[in-house]
């Protein structure tokens, strides 16, 4: 589906004692069905807010945003949450980890559910881990396990705040190449957001630049490496031609505001 | 060169097997810990033993005033003929039960005013700066009133313990629960999660640390909280006795109260000690 994800002017102000703060100023971008998109700005020009008027946790002050051409509401479990950190639980096994949306959702007596959540625990290696507790396991397996957990509750929509960030260099490449595999082969639209330009260019088919705060589009560029992973892609040599177009869109701005 | 890359293909044994053949460091290594530890506990008998030895020295050949000082021969002579009359057993049991009721309710609803507070935003703007007084205030000074409005005896000692330690209960248990991770408040939303959902799954189990170490505080306030009580105003108890040998001049008595009280509140302590290892399993 053309445009399944779209932001129509879209604006948002944080209301504070002091002052309004703009951060998000009639945005306007859109996400095909099971594309993989990503955002990058600079920091602090309003990327988390995009994401949390995605997932319906703030309403926009201005203009609409529609999921399969539905509005986006309070509580219609169409977009998953991955965060910066993993936030597992440490009180709960990996198991129970997993299972923490259907228990919220009163669907964890649901077999069907039940036998999804075993199918990916094997599938992504993990099924043995699955009565240890969180602290057990290593960086990139705990950012396996909360990806997981995003997609239990099957989301339409996967949102991703700069989920490999806590990671160092290598376990980040790896972690990199094994989400991305997971949300193409489960056939998610996804949308993240990374500080990282090469991390970006290498997981998404599209690269939304933005401009410091408040965010608007400053270019979206659509990328096409046929069917590589996120390692191979970096080894492209359109790679190098790519880098250079986001960075100088995102430069050539600061040069105006600094 | 076939034999040097070949170590890389025996990767280390899964972890998930016990060891079972050490190497000879890590056998000295252990030996070494046992040592130690073993080493500690005797310097602590050994301490202790000194101690003991030394002021049953010292007040023997009087350089000491074994009247004012006691001496451990007479303590024991002295829980001896406690327990011989018997009515030992209710001074203790009294003041027991005194600091278990008071340590109880003050952790229910010390925790119950906590999660309250955590719910409302408002209630806790406006409860505020009524817990800093509180908490500020020393609670003695409330002795008075509370002879007049629960009576004196065993319900006064009560809630002097529960005044102790309820407002260290609640700011403590307040303090972990809104200290949570915002985001992972956010996940559990994101998850469409009621406020309720959120503090069942996530704001109590993640403060269970802190309430560990609020029992563990409040074992110590609670036995403060039921001397002080007897002190005021009692007729039974080991603070009443305290203050009882301490009027009738005899400091034997003082002193054997005094181990007993150790005694009950080590115990106690030791029983939650049990409930957190437990817990950590
Ligand atoms: N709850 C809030 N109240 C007031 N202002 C806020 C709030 N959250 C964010 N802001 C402000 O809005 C702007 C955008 O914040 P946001 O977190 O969306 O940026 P970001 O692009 O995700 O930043 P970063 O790159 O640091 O992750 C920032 O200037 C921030 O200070
Ligand atoms: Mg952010």
């Amino acid at each position: 589906m053309e445009n399944f994800l779209q932001f129509n002017s879209v604006s948002y102000f944080y209301q504070t004692k002091d002052n309004e703060i703009q951060a998000v100023k009639d945005l306007t971008f859109s996400v095909n069905e099971n594309q993989f998109a990503s955002i990058v700005g600079p920091s602090g020009c309003g990327k988390t807010t995009i994401l949390s008027l995605t997932a319906g946790l703030l309403t926009p002050s201005t203009g609409e945003i529609l999921i399969g051409n539905e509005k986006v509401g309070k509580h219609d479990g169409k977009v998953g949450y991955m965060f910066q950190r993993d936030h597992l639980f440490e009180w709960r096994t990996i198991w129970q980890n997993i299972t923490l949306g259907l228990e919220i959702q009163k669907k964890n007596k649901d077999p069907k559910k039940l036998a999804r959540a075993e199918e990916l625990l094997k599938k992504y290696d993990l099924y043995n881990f699955r009565n240890k507790k969180p602290r057990q396991l290593s960086g990139g397996m705990r950012q396996r396990v909360a990806l997981i957990r995003t997609l239990m509750l099957e989301p339409q929509l996967l949102l991703l705040d700069e989920p490999f960030s806590a990671l160092d260099f290598q376990t980040r490449l790896l972690v990199c190449d094994d989400v991305y595999d997971i949300i193409k082969r489960e056939q998610k639209t996804a949308l993240l957001v990374s500080h990282d330009i090469s991390e970006a260019l290498s997981m998404s088919d599209r690269i939304i630049v933005l401009s410091s705060r408040p965010a608007c589009t400053k270019q979206v560029v659509d990328l096409s490496f046929e069917g590589k992973t996120p390692l191979l892609k970096r080894e492209d040599k359109e790679f190098g031609r790519y880098f250079e177009t986001i960075w100088r869109s995102l430069t050539n701005e600061n040069q105006k505001t600094s | 060169m076939a034999g040097i890359l070949k170590p890389f293909g025996e990767v280390l044994p899964m972890k998930t097997k016990k060891q079972v053949n050490f190497s000879q460091a890590h056998k000295k290594y252990i030996k070494r810990l046992k040592q130690e530890k073993i080493l500690v506990v005797f310097l602590q008998i050994f301490i202790l033993a000194l101690l003991l030895g030394l002021w049953e020295l010292l007040a023997h050949f009087e350089v000491i005033d074994p009247f004012f000082f006691s001496s451990p021969s007479r303590v024991i002579k002295c829980i001896a003929s406690l327990i011989a009359g018997g009515e030992i057993w209710m001074h203790m049991g009294i003041s027991l039960a005194e600091t278990v009721i008071g340590f109880i309710v003050a952790t229910l609803l010390g925790a119950i005013i906590a999660i309250l507070l955590w719910w409302s935003e408002r209630a806790r703007k406006v409860s505020q700066p009524y817990l800093v007084i509180l908490n500020s205030l020393p609670k003695i000074a409330l002795g008075p009133m509370i002879i007049f409005w629960v009576g004196s005896g065993f319900s006064a000692t009560v809630v002097m313990c529960v005044l102790i330690c309820i407002v260290i209960t609640i700011i403590s248990l307040l303090n972990a629960f809104t200290s949570c991770d915002q985001d992972k408040i956010l996940l559990m939303q994101s998850m469409h999660a009621s406020k309720f959902q959120i503090l069942r799954k996530l704001i109590l189990p993640n403060a269970i640390p802190e309430f560990v170490s609020v029992l563990k505080i409040n074992v110590g306030m609670s036995w403060v909280g039921t001397v002080m009580g007897e002190y005021i105003s009692s007729s039974a108890g080991l603070g009443y006795l305290i203050n009882y040998g301490k009027s009738m001049l005899n400091l034997d008595l003082v002193m054997a109260s005094i181990i007993l009280l150790s005694i009950l509140a080590g115990g106690m302590y030791f029983l939650v000690n049990l409930f957190e290892k437990r817990k950590q399993q």
